[in-house]
């Protein structure tokens, strides 16, 4: 190894220090990685000369946007948020329909493995596809309608929760189980009393966080076409209406920001069994099997 | 079993009475079901229309079953820029993240205004869709990788700097006041006994962070902002399905491998 330590045979002094070994392994990485991001860079072909007055660009849509947003469009813009809320709701609903039985199938204490393996790998799959892509191949059964939005993010929420479902049951401690088991009783009763009172908590918070990411999702996919404030939003950008623009986005930050908030706090009262003042708390990234699921007192 | 009572005495075979809930768990899921009806007529779910649409769909569906391999020459160059968009994000965003981490969060910045202006900020990044954002950009900027590339940067730096800075809110600032104590600047307080801390976790953000950026950049194209997504636009506007679904096969594949890859990663660096 090339840790080369400073003489050993002089006397110690304070300001001799060792030097830092070197660990040629993370510098091959880091070499690895500047090679990885100037190949992108090169390959890209960037225009960089664009940036040169971007700044000055940025500032005048953002003044065309926001100075003032077009109020006239306000209940009009309101209206198509709440209908890609809706999309989000119905979408995430029909996701649980599916994702939650299924999981109990894929999770290994519960399912032979030749049942749960190849449903993991269909929630895999069902996660890589984005939801656009889903949607275009949706709305050539369906029509554009927003309901083939709804369906879409269905489809993606499927493997999300699919897979969080799972975590959270193999997660659930397996002494209840055990004890379940023990009593001799079947697959409904192990659901019911052995795995469903530690993981609802669990679960249902991760339900919702799954629709927060659906109203963020049923925003894009308006762009598409399938209704709701996306589908509003590219209009207006293509027609450069930026003032109604700059509305729609006020709606689609201030809404969304709403919603998580309120998600949150249900998810906090779910997990810490207390309620928690909105905008106050510092949320985490709720991470299956690391929240700990406390009982109510 | 046996139950402690409220004053210590210790009484077999009685149970604490399970506090009854049934109203609020009735009451909840009427809530939750008038919610339901409500979003259920907004979107309009109409079977019989499905079901009449369906037959011509069949032809559609069979197309996507048969994808056009020798599309794949002409996808090359947008598959390349999708994952080229993806790295130069991923690679810009975490490094501008990292220093605003630092002012986002109570550990290392004491200035609460300061803290909460950041973090307002940044959530109010975070609730603007990526591609919403590509689809202004494009405007500004014009069409191609460019502005892509500023709207994933622009989102990445709202997830990264959130979660560092959570990251750094729940380490040990024992070392970082000794630092400061004996006398270092913030800048070197941070560097030397905060950054160590957090690296792992940084970096095991960033890869999530490129997982987020390759899935955002095969579709982010359909607003013009280049990658496959313009490739899928162009497609889907000739109802060309044997190539579409050839595209959607190559963005299974470079999701599935990218990711397990990251995925991989993250898990030798925790």
């Amino acid at each position: 190894m090339a840790g080369t330590l400073t003489d050993t045979s002089s006397a110690p002094s304070l300001t001799n220090r060792p030097d830092k070994p070197v660990s040629w392994p993370s510098r091959l990485l880091w070499l690895l990685v500047t090679g990885i991001a100037l190949a992108a860079y090169f390959s890209a072909k960037l225009d960089i000369s664009a940036l040169a007055d971007f700044p000055a660009q940025a500032w005048k849509y953002l003044l065309l946007m926001f100075a003032p947003p077009n109020w006239g469009k306000l209940g009009e813009a309101f209206t198509a948020m709440v209908l890609s809320v809706q999309m989000a709701w119905i979408g995430t609903l029909l996701g649980i329909a599916v994702s939650f039985p299924l999981s109990f199938f894929a999770a290994a204490p519960l399912a032979p493995r030749w049942i749960s393996w190849p449903l993991r790998g269909v929630f895999a799959v069902l996660r890589a596809v984005p939801e656009v892509v889903t949607a275009i191949l949706i709305l050539s059964v369906t029509g554009l309608t927003p309901f083939t939005g709804a369906l879409a993010l269905a489809v993606g929420s499927i493997g999300n929760l699919g897979k969080w479902g799972y975590e959270t049951f193999e997660a659930v401690d397996r002494g209840p189980l055990e004890a379940v088991r023990s009593t001799g009783s079947g697959a409904v009763g192990l659901m019911r009393w052995g795995i469903w009172p530690s993981a609802s908590a669990e679960l249902l918070s991760l339900w919702l966080y799954r629709f927060e990411i659906n109203v963020r999702a049923s925003a894009i996919l308006g762009l598409i076409g399938a209704g709701g404030i996306g589908k509003m939003l590219s209009d207006n950008v293509q027609f450069r209406n930026w003032d109604a623009v700059g509305m729609l986005l006020l709606v689609v930050i201030v809404v969304t920001m709403i919603i998580d908030q309120l998600s949150g706090a249900v998810r906090h009262r779910l997990i810490h069994g207390r309620w928690a003042v909105p905008f106050s708390t510092a949320r985490r990234r709720p991470r299956s099997s690391k929240l700990p699921v406390e009982v109510p007192a | 079993m046996t139950a402690i009572g409220a004053l210590g005495a210790v009484t077999a075979n009685v149970r604490p009475v399970k506090p009854r809930q049934r109203g609020k768990v009735v009451a909840t899921l009427l809530v939750l079901a008038a919610i339901t009806v409500w979003a259920g007529l907004g979107v309009q779910i109409d079977l019989p229309e499905i079901v009449a649409n369906f037959s011509n769909a069949v032809g559609n569906v069979v197309q996507l079953t048969q994808p056009d391999y020798g599309f794949f020459p002409k996808t090359i160059p947008a598959l390349v820029e999708t994952v080229d968009m993806a790295v130069i994000a991923t690679v810009i965003g975490s490094a501008i993240s990292l220093p605003i981490a630092f002012f986002a969060s109570r550990a290392t910045n004491p200035n609460t205004w300061l803290l909460m202006g950041l973090r307002f900020v940044m959530n109010l990044i975070r609730s603007i869709p990526d591609i919403l954002l590509a689809a202004i950009l494009v405007a500004v900027v014009g069409v191609g990788a460019l502005p892509g590339i500023m709207a994933l940067v622009i989102f990445n730096i709202g997830i990264i700097v959130k979660l560092v800075s959570e990251a750094l809110d729940g380490e040990d600032t024992g070392p970082h006041e000794a630092a400061l104590a004996a006398g270092a600047s913030w800048l070197k307080a941070g560097r030397s006994a905060m950054l160590p801390q957090i690296l792992p976790a940084y970096a095991s953000q960033v890869l999530y962070t490129f997982e987020i950026n390759i899935r955002a950049s095969t579709v982010i194209g359909l607003v013009g902002a280049g990658g496959l997504g313009i490739l899928i636009d162009n497609v889907r506007s000739f109802f060309r399905y044997h190539e579409l679904s050839l595209i959607i096969l190559e963005i299974l594949l470079l999701v599935v491998l990218l990711e397990s890859f990251s995925a991989w990663l993250r898990k030798r660096l925790i």
